[in-house]
């Protein structure tokens, strides 16, 4: 079995971050409030509550190298909440927006972050020395709907970005002063690198891959897509599953991609030395179960089967696929975050969803992942 | 139950499951609002393309799907002007009673019997497939519902209409 461990830690959980260490973790419990629960002796116990924003927060993101948590929230702003002698000291972020904040993340280095907004608009945040200022820069006019998830890409200029639009976008950040001038990559702030306009339903969960070759993301028509040689003449590639669609993915390896959405279990996916993509399995799957009758009389559902079967040669056992599939999570996941990286590859990783769990998985147990995984 | 019965309510049953993938989703229009994008529509792009579900020409479902809300729209069968009335005061009087069942809407969509609306702060309260068996539970009962008031109707109109002829034998 791949999960760890399993900890109920709110009633409703809509993202959560960890600390360098992985000692800590940050969640929003569904609220305007950010609680830091810490592993003491085998439990978890509430140390800090964050409490600034006035709307539900819907990104948190912690600084592995600064350890500083910056939050994004509904409330249009965002703040960064530095450990000052045990205490967590919020600055506010004037992000310049005028609708909701939906998602935040630091860049590679953390001397940036970048927020997507329902504001069409994707901020890009640094810190002024000078003023003790964070500064927001916008990128307006690209997007046409709410922006859902970004993500950095390792060399700390390009961003990814999905939006409601159903694109997905890749943008230089580089701004002067805050970036070492690149004579290779020659771009100025907000340009827009390429456009993918693959799917025809709204886009989520964008992450590039730890080398930043390969760029994954998902679309709300169960689709979930790859893109290679990310530039002029991107490779992109579709991979159809015929499940709920998903939310949020993480690449473990350069080959191989866990994603989590509606079907409240984790999916593989894994390239292969061609470079082809593929659905490989899910990971901690619910052995056969049967769900007794739910409506109707056993005999009648026997009969409708048996109906079914003989008249349209079809099975209808479709009908039995409103319930959770998963064995760990009741409710939807939507998000999946790395706890500890082995060189490129991550075995250890930990998933949290509206049902108020956070889970911990480890690959190093499933055998025939960790073949494909190099 | 009626043989036509059961692929209609395992087709409304499929199509809410798939339909039912909600999440927390600001207003794009107003500023700090949230409000569910299936009754504002004001922004295309968030709304997904509706299903109509049709037994027959009397009995239909029509799902209209966004990003952070589900609106399920039902219209009962209703055979002569007594289920047409039964049916209509039935429905009102759960209308009425709408923040008790906290998925059903006070007015339903024009053209349709009754609405219920699902929204993303449901799917997080509640767990997704009794949300569904409520439903598809409501759908099957509501017909009995409907026949069992039209039977006690006609039996009640048949023992006033005896005790009132009994008087001129």
């Amino acid at each position: 079995m791949a999960v760890t461990a399993v900890h109920q830690l709110a009633q409703c959980i809509t993202c959560h971050a960890w600390s360098a260490d992985r000692s800590m973790v940050a969640l929003c419990p569904n609220n305007s409030e950010v609680h830091i629960y810490r592993l003491v002796e085998d439990k978890w116990e509430k140390v800090h509550v964050l409490q600034k924003h006035d709307q539900i927060i819907s990104g948190i993101d912690w600084g592995a190298r600064s350890n500083k948590i910056v939050t994004a929230s509904h409330d249009r702003n965002s703040y960064v909440w530095n450990l000052e002698r045990s205490e967590w000291v919020p600055t506010l972020v004037i992000l310049r927006l005028n609708r909701a904040a939906l998602c935040v993340q630091w860049s590679p280095k953390e001397n940036k972050f970048a927020v997507g907004s329902g504001a069409k608009t994707v901020c890009i945040c640094y810190y002024e020395q000078e003023n003790n200022w964070w500064v927001s820069k916008l990128i307006r006019k690209r997007h046409d709907s709410s922006v859902t998830s970004v993500s950095w890409h390792p060399d700390n200029i390009l961003v990814a970005s999905t939006s409601t639009d159903g694109k997905c976008r890749i943008f230089s950040t580089f701004i002067k002063g805050v970036d070492a001038r690149d004579p290779k990559k020659e771009s100025r702030f907000g340009e827009l690198i390429v456009q993918l306009d693959l799917s025809s339903s709204w886009t989520f969960g964008v992450k590039w891959s730890p080398s930043g070759n390969t760029l994954a993301y998902v679309g709300h028509n169960s689709v979930i897509y790859f893109v290679d040689d990310v530039g002029p003449s991107p490779l992109a590639q579709n991979v159809v599953f015929r499940d709920l669609p998903l939310r949020d993915v993480l690449f473990v390896s350069e080959k191989m991609v866990i994603g989590v959405g509606y079907d409240c279990i984790p999916m593989v996916f894994a390239a292969d030395e061609r470079g082809i993509w593929s659905f490989i399995r899910y990971l901690g799957e619910r052995k056969a179960v049967s769900s007794g009758s739910r409506y109707g009389s056993q005999f009648s559902e026997a009969f409708g089967k048996f109906y079914g079967q003989a008249k349209l040669g079809v099975s209808n056992d479709a009908v039995e696929t409103s319930r959770t599939r998963g064995v760990v999570h009741e409710n939807c996941i939507n998000s999946i975050i790395p706890l500890s990286r082995q060189g490129t590859q991550i075995r250890r990783f930990s998933t949290s969803g509206l049902d108020g769990k956070i889970v911990m998985w480890d690959l190093e147990t499933e055998q025939d992942l960790l073949e494909l995984l190099v | 139950m009626a043989s036509t019965l059961r692929p209609y309510l395992a087709c409304i049953r499929n199509t809410l499951d798939a339909a039912m993938c909600l999440q927390n989703f600001p207003c794009q229009e107003v500023e700090r609002h949230n409000k569910p994008e299936v009754e504002l529509k004001s922004s295309p792009e968030l709304l997904l393309n509706p299903v109509l579900i049709c037994r027959n020409e009397a009995e239909k479902c029509l799902i209209e799907t966004s990003i952070n809300s589900l609106r399920i729209s039902l219209k009962v069968k209703q055979a002569d002007e007594l289920e047409n009335i039964l049916t209509k005061k039935f429905l009102r009087f759960l209308s009425m009673r709408a923040e008790a069942f906290q998925v059903l809407r006070r007015k339903p969509v024009q053209g349709y019997d009754i609405s219920f609306l699902i929204t993303n702060y449901h799917c997080e309260e509640m767990q997704k497939h009794k949300l569904i068996d409520f439903i598809v539970q409501f759908m099957e009962d509501i017909d009995k519902e409907i026949s069992e008031l039209k039977m006690s109707v006609n039996t009640r109109g048949r023992l006033v209409a005896t005790e009132f002829l009994k008087q001129f034998i």
